[in-house]
């Protein structure tokens, strides 16, 4: 059992720690340095960037650099891993898929044109024509079998297509994981906030920030609640997978509880900031003054954007 | 009489739907520079009272409102709430929720931000240091303990500079030791600060400890606002509002004709004031007396006796830590060594952090030890799913709502049965439901309940599954006395149908009443595992893990009564006792005897 207590009990301390970090220990990242509204500007600028290349190269460069980024932001392995396996599988997905539509075209195809032969067998009910429909179905297989098995380059044709898309997507993803995860959450709102949007959101981030890490904690108290009262399947079957899938229904299930205690939480929240004057605070000019002064943007900050930009310049001219 | 008085005249407030006003002609004055507790039974409408003075009430809860409060000149019906919470401050019973930024300093700032005041950054730094909390202003809120969050809410308060603070029951949700830091922190803003200071408070004990005035708040009205020695000498009144005096004032009515009294004929309220009025013991008899219910309870594992009994319970060596975000890993336990037998009942007791949650999660399997092992009914746990161990092991969560996982009481009760497939699912159910007064409940969501009835249901979540192990992590954490006293006859009936009950609690008196073995955690390891009556004898151990020894176990030592007695049933006895003995109480006749238990006015627990 020791290497099921590795997956379900042990890493999940350091997930939660890791995960901790990411969202939380801001203070050497990169991103974090710089005017929360440029590097908000910024982030708008390289979700545009990716889509003006094509190929696979350049792309890959890019990728390479975002990394790089990630990297320096203090971003979650355990989430960059589960992106990467998202796009890994997405693709390796499509190897298989085509074939396997190719295949089933052709069967399909087969199929119909033996359409006739096959109602005029049931209309009649002859016998020696029911062993015919028999071999009709048998040819339609065999045929998108074949497809399938031959058409392997179509398949990694198709790959190559949609490797560059899955490339920018990629990009896009680390990107922003970068910067949400290295922007403090007060950064964040306050250089939002400059920006016009509502003050309702910039809390909400505030908020969600704060709370979230308690709901974390709540979940798994609640998970292992489940899980002192539910019953383990006693075959657990080839890989274990009966034991995942069970620990799975209890994850989701214990969201609903999950909810209800948010729910009851915020009862006393919302009474807490009628006291501390949010309502109050929404149209005021003074209070957003305060909240947004001494922001500035920096020779470094735009050394950093022009910087980038021209790093993505020369990507483009080298390659 | 002050302009600046909070006055409220006539008030009656109706919920909107409610049949019945919460309020009903209630009338109060409130004077800047008191120090007042606000007691009253649950639903008697204290804290909707308390709320009608930061405008919430009738601004956010809207409904039926006649009469009139006036804060400060200003009537409360014309100025909005934010306006009032720069008068009057309030920390929330549900504090952790009044905390709505991420970092300490930002969410101190949230108010004064919202003000629009140039000079919040200032205030934020005044109120932190008011209340002791400017190195941690860069912490993340999530990683303060229960103690600090409530800190950081109360200097929320005080950076609008309020001239009244109102703090709801600050002793419901934190530990006895933090609460006493939280009541130590309004004592200071009090008396040097000159703040009006006023609690809702249940326990009568902090109430004589530390406030001036008590307004007892019965049915939806003010009964009657007395200086606290008067007002927690009405024991009538207070038992029939389900409030506890302090221990002290217990023993006291108890005692044989007025030998409890202080000088001017009431009964004292504080161990100080108890250990003046009451027969110095020492100095009568010329011997310290032994406690008449024997003080230490005997030790059923004494070296001889567990020879032959096998654990049920083995720790053996366990090391056990978690990362954090900010040390590193955190090591809580250190090469622990313990057994735990069939019949004991244990308490584990220790600071916050001493590892005594850890210490339960790792007997139910849902951690294994990072070293050593443990070994639960002969099965290592390491090599244990949570799920088997289950079948003979139950936890009690230390926060109830975590266990309620479906919408009514009696489903949870019976989801680990119905997992199982057990037969008889239904009557066991029923019988459990039964056997812990849960019928009137039994229909209703969890979550729902209050804390001491949540309590009662999580528990018989737990005995549904018919453990031999019962673990309960502080189940008198958050509760007011009534629930502790329900707390302690749950445990006496889990027991008759359990081997072994572990108990962590910061609880002493709870421990006082019901242990017979006390584990003390500390530094990582078990620092002494004794009977209480030994451990309550070793003041410097206390000290170090943050324990307060309960009024009577102190009074015990003010007087001279070793081994100390550990329950106010106890006192008694031995101070009638001795009383006889030296004659003190030759006038006062025969009847004392014939009196006992029926004149007992004092409602002790």
């Amino acid at each position: 059992m020791k290497y099921v207590d590795a997956v379900t009990d042990i890493s999940i301390a350091d997930i939660k720690i890791d995960l901790m970090r990411t969202a939380y220990d801001n203070d050497r990242a990169l991103l974090n340095s710089f005017d929360p509204r440029v590097v908000l500007l910024w982030t708008v600028l390289f979700m545009i960037v990716p889509w003006l290349f094509y190929d696979p190269l350049p792309l890959a460069i890019l990728l390479a650099a975002a990394f790089a980024l990630a990297a320096l932001s203090q971003v979650s392995k355990y989430l960059l891993a589960l992106l990467l396996f998202g796009q890994v599988t997405n693709v390796g997905f499509f190897v298989v898929m085509v074939p396997a539509i190719g295949g089933t075209i052709q069967a399909v195809g087969y199929l119909r044109d033996n359409t006739g032969r096959v109602t005029e067998a049931i209309a009649t009910l002859d016998p020696a024509v029911f062993g015919e429909i028999g071999s009709i179905v048998a040819g339609a297989a065999a045929r998108g079998v074949d497809t399938a098995l031959t058409s392997q380059e179509v398949g990694i044709d198709a790959v190559g297509a949609v490797v560059p898309f899955f490339l920018k997507l990629t990009i896009i993803s680390v990107v922003s994981l970068a910067v949400f995860s290295a922007m403090s959450p007060r950064k964040l709102s306050k250089g939002m906030l400059r920006l016009g949007v509502p003050r309702q959101l910039t809390f909400a981030i505030a908020y969600g920030y704060r709370m979230m890490p308690l709901l974390v904690e709540e979940y798994h108290a609640l998970v292992n609640s489940f899980r002192l009262r539910s019953e383990v399947p006693e075959k657990t079957g080839f890989l274990k997978w009966r034991y995942f899938y069970y620990l799975l229904k209890l994850s989701v299930k214990a969201f609903y509880p999950l909810i209800f205690n948010v729910a009851k939480r915020s009862r006393v929240t919302v009474e807490a900031m009628e006291t501390k004057g949010f309502s109050r605070s929404l149209g005021d000019e003074r209070s957003r003054a305060l909240r947004t002064e001494g922001m500035m943007v920096r020779t470094r900050d735009v050394s950093f954007v022009f910087g980038s930009l021209f790093f993505v310049a020369a990507v483009w001219a080298f390659t | 009489m002050h302009s600046s008085d909070i006055v409220v005249e006539d008030l009656t407030f109706r919920y909107p739907g409610g049949d019945e006003p919460v309020l009903r002609d209630a009338n109060l004055r409130i004077e800047p520079g008191e120090f007042t507790a606000v007691v009253g039974g649950n639903g008697s409408g204290k804290t909707t009272l308390c709320k009608t003075f930061n405008g919430l009430v009738p601004h956010f809860f809207e409904g039926r409102f006649d009469g009139r409060v006036t804060v400060a000149g200003t009537d409360t019906r014309e100025a909005g709430v934010a306006e009032l919470s720069k008068t009057v401050g309030y920390v929330f019973q549900d504090f952790e929720n009044q905390l709505v930024q991420e970092t300490v300093r930002d969410d101190v700032e949230f108010a004064p931000l919202n003000h629009g005041l140039d000079d919040y950054a200032e205030r934020a730094t005044r109120a932190l240091e008011l209340v002791g909390l400017e190195h941690l202003e860069d912490r993340f809120v999530w990683e303060l303990s229960g103690g600090q969050q409530h800190l950081v809410a109360l200097a929320g308060v005080l950076a609008m500079d309020p001239e009244f603070v109102f703090v709801d029951e600050p002793a419901a949700q934190l530990d006895p030791h933090n609460a006493r830091e939280a009541y130590e922190q309004l004592r200071r803003l009090h008396e040097d600060h000159d703040k009006t200071v006023v609690v809702i408070e249940h326990h009568s004990e902090f109430v004589a400890d530390y406030c001036d005035e008590m307004v007892l708040v019965s049915d939806g009205g003010v009964a009657w606002k007395e200086p606290v020695e008067v007002g927690l000498n009405r024991l009538d009144d207070l038992q029939a509002h389900d409030i506890h005096p302090p221990q002290v004032t217990g023993i006291a009515a108890d005692l044989p004709d007025g030998s409890g009294r202080l000088a001017d004929e009431r009964y004292p309220v504080t161990v100080d004031e108890a250990a003046t009025a009451f027969p110095s013991v020492r100095e009568r008899t010329g011997e310290r007396p032994h406690a008449a219910d024997g003080g230490e309870r005997v030790d059923r594992h004494g070296s001889a006796a567990d020879a032959d009994a096998d654990p049920l319970i083995t720790l053996d060596g366990v090391g056990h830590g978690y990362p954090t975000l900010r040390e590193g890993y955190n090591r809580v336990l250190d090469g622990v060594d313990l057994d735990l037998y069939a019949g004991d009942r244990v308490a584990l007791v220790g600071a916050n952090g001493a590892g005594k949650s850890t210490l339960l999660r790792l007997i139910t399997g849902l951690e294994s030890p990072d070293e050593g092992t443990v070994t639960v009914l002969g099965r290592d746990t390491s090599e244990t799913l949570p799920e088997t161990l289950a079948d003979d092991t139950v936890y009690i969560h230390q926060n109830p709502e975590e266990m309620f996982v479906e919408d009514t009481v009696r489903k949870d009760v019976g989801y680990y049965l119905r997992n199982r497939g057990a037969e008889d699912a239904d009557e066991r159910v029923d019988e459990i439901v039964d056997y812990l007064d849960l019928a009137d409940l039994a229909d209703r969501d969890g979550r729902l309940l209050s804390l001491g009835q949540q309590r009662r249901a999580s528990l018989a979540i737990g005995l549904a599954t018919d453990p031999t192990v019962v673990l309960l992590d502080e189940p008198t954490g958050s509760l007011d006395l009534q629930s502790r006293r329900e707390v302690t006859g749950m445990l006496r009936k889990a027991e008759s149908r359990v081997e072994t009950v572990v108990v962590a609690s910061h609880d002493l008196q709870l421990v006082a009443e019901w242990a017979d073995r006390v584990v003390v955690m500390g530094e990582g390891d078990v620092l002494a595992d004794a009977p209480p009556g030994e451990v309550f004898d070793d003041p410097d151990l206390l000290a170090r893990t943050d324990l307060r020894r309960p009024q009577v176990v102190e009074l015990s030592d003010r007087l001279g009564v070793d081994p100390a007695a550990l329950t106010a049933d106890g006192m008694v006895a031995t101070l009638t006792d001795a009383a006889e003995a030296t004659g003190a109480l030759a006038d006062v006749g025969s009847g004392i005897g014939g009196n006992d238990g029926t004149e007992r006015r004092g409602d002790r627990r």
